[in-house]
């Protein structure tokens, strides 16, 4: 007898055709687009899902997660400052205490288990897919992004002459890391001018990322390191901490400004 | 004795010292202040106030967060930055004041801050303003033409920057050699505080208990430039030797925690009758 139930390939081909054309049909209008699915992007998104509002995380790469698979020097230990530790325990994720205030758990665990609990809370996610630009609206507030596929602008534009499209969305979440991919786009359209990097070494810089984030123009919000470039905040080494808090900070903005609107 | 005469002399001498605390209030025994600077000037009045954020008046509050958005240093390499405040900038500084969110991180020029803090102020001569704050200060030196991080911007007010105590003073030089080393090699968090504890006691870091002893020692060069208007002492283990590497600070105001004969003497004859000499 076999292990598993009948089914034709054009089934399967159906299933994932129906399926994706209807979640693309309610990707095409939501409330909140998070380009980037790293710590604080996924945090933001999972914080949003959680209060019911419809969130979609756009990934460029396959995998979520960003660099939260991995710590410094290539070691998969990751270590999180009081008090983020407990979004560590929110989500199911065992730790230890190396120091008083400083705490560690294997990347691959912390990073799975975020990546769970915002896909479980309800979190849309298109990933493989890139930002391309914004969309605007009156007095330029930002009012949603633009699309592609990551393979078409890996390939040659004459092979790939594929146009995007575009997502309308109440609000924008930054979380593209230091890239500051949404900004700079405002930036290149003369609309923003972000300093970037503070030349500075600061030790005590993550607070300032956290307390950072929120609005940097009218409908988009920065999380995480895109803090650190928007608002050129002094130089930093790697704190998931902060980014998991700067997460958790961009969705009470966000919520808070929805629920101002309804 | 003319009326004349008697006001000129009475607004000569230091009659108080205000000191308005931090936004957070992070230093443990903070309010320990009080008790030292009257021990050091018994005649004068030291009054403990609030925060500047606590002072301000609903109208002003747009005005002040955006000039101290526009006070923010971003490029240390020059002496004047000309940029509008952003959006989020403007937004960030009023909640500060609002006290919302926590000032920390961002590196503001010391003389724009005294320059906001004196109209909100409004600091007389016979009482020695100093503003105790979360925010880095920096000032521009015309020596090598960029801005430097301070632990003290001396002025009306006189500004003390607390996370200055640590970040300002230069930790040792091999602790920076390291910690690049362990950079470029990807180092995290975990490696950083290691390196950090191979280097303790050498420096301040956030919440070391003798940082009390560094915030009096720099009130007290405060009060000094408030009656002087010479702050600092050039002897290494004088109490007002201006320090610019943490080994210096942490000799100066807690190993020694002394002052050096000349202002022993100095201050002898000012602290029954502290008057202002200029």
């Amino acid at each position: 007898m076999p292990i598993f139930e009948k089914s034709s390939e054009s089934s399967v081909t159906r299933a994932i055709i129906s399926q994706f054309a209807k979640d693309m049909d309610g990707f095409a209008d939501t409330d909140v687009i998070v380009i980037g699915g790293g710590p604080s992007g996924l945090m933001a998104a999972r914080d949003l899902a959680l209060k019911k509002v419809r969130v979609l995380v756009v990934e460029r790469n396959n995998y979520l997660g960003g660099g939260f698979w991995i710590g410094g020097f290539l070691m998969n230990t990751i270590t999180v400052r009081a008090p983020a530790q407990k979004i560590l325990d929110e989500l199911g994720v065992k730790y230890k205490m190396y120091e008083k205030g400083l705490h560690m758990t294997p990347g691959p665990l912390a990073c799975s288990k975020l990546i769970s609990a915002a896909c479980e809370a309800g979190v849309s996610i298109l990933n493989m897919v890139s930002f391309d630009d914004v969309v605007l609206r009156e007095k330029n507030r930002v009012a949603g992004t633009v699309v592609n596929w990551t393979p078409v602008g890996a390939l040659p534009r004459n092979i790939t002459c594929v146009d995007p499209v575009a997502l309308e969305s109440k609000l924008v979440i930054d979380a593209t890391g230091h890239d500051a991919m949404v900004v700079r786009k405002l930036e290149e359209r003369g609309l923003i001018k972000i300093p970037g990097f503070g030349a500075m070494w600061i030790e005590k810089s993550e607070d300032a990322v956290v307390e950072h984030t929120g609005f940097c123009h009218p409908g988009l919000i920065v999380t995480g390191m895109a803090v650190s470039t928007t608002f050129g905040l002094p130089r930093m080494g790697p704190t998931f901490g902060s980014m998991l808090l700067s997460g958790r900070r961009g969705a009470d903005v966000a919520y808070k400004y929805l629920k101002g609107k309804k | 004795m003319s009326p004349t005469s008697t006001s000129r002399a009475r607004s000569k001498e230091l009659l108080a010292v205000e000191v308005f605390l931090p936004e957070n209030q992070e230093i443990k025994n903070l309010r320990s202040i009080k008790p030292f600077v009257g021990s050091i000037f018994p005649t004068v009045k030291v009054e403990l106030r609030p925060s500047i954020g606590e002072l301000i008046e609903d109208e002003q509050m747009e005005a002040i967060a955006s000039s101290l958005a526009s006070a923010r240093v971003k490029d240390p390499t020059r002496a004047e930055q000309d940029y509008e405040p952003m959006y989020g900038e403007l937004d960030y500084e009023r909640r500060v004041l609002e006290g919302e969110a926590r000032a920390g991180g961002i590196l503001y020029n010391g003389r724009i801050l005294e320059d906001i803090f004196s109209k909100i102020l409004k600091p007389k001569v016979e009482r020695a303003s100093i503003v105790l704050t979360d925010r880095l200060v920096s000032t521009f030196s015309r020596d090598d033409l960029r801005h430097h991080l301070r632990t003290i911007v001396c002025g009306f007010p006189s500004i003390v920057s607390l996370p200055g105590i640590v970040e300002a003073p230069a930790k040792p030089r091999e602790y920076y050699l390291m910690k690049q080393k362990m950079e470029i090699q990807g180092a995290g968090e975990l490696q950083i505080e290691q390196l950090k504890s191979s280097f303790k006691g050498r420096f301040l870091d956030y919440g070391d208990p003798r940082t009390i002893e560094v915030v009096k020692g720099l009130l007290f060069q405060a009060v000094m430039f408030h009656l002087t208007l010479e702050p600092f002492c050039e002897k290494r283990g004088c109490r007002l030797f201006n320090a610019h590497w943490q080994e210096d600070l942490i000799q100066s105001q807690i190993t020694s925690a002394k002052l050096c004969k000349d202002h022993t003497r100095q201050l002898k004859a000012l602290c029954s009758h502290p008057l202002i000499a200029w």
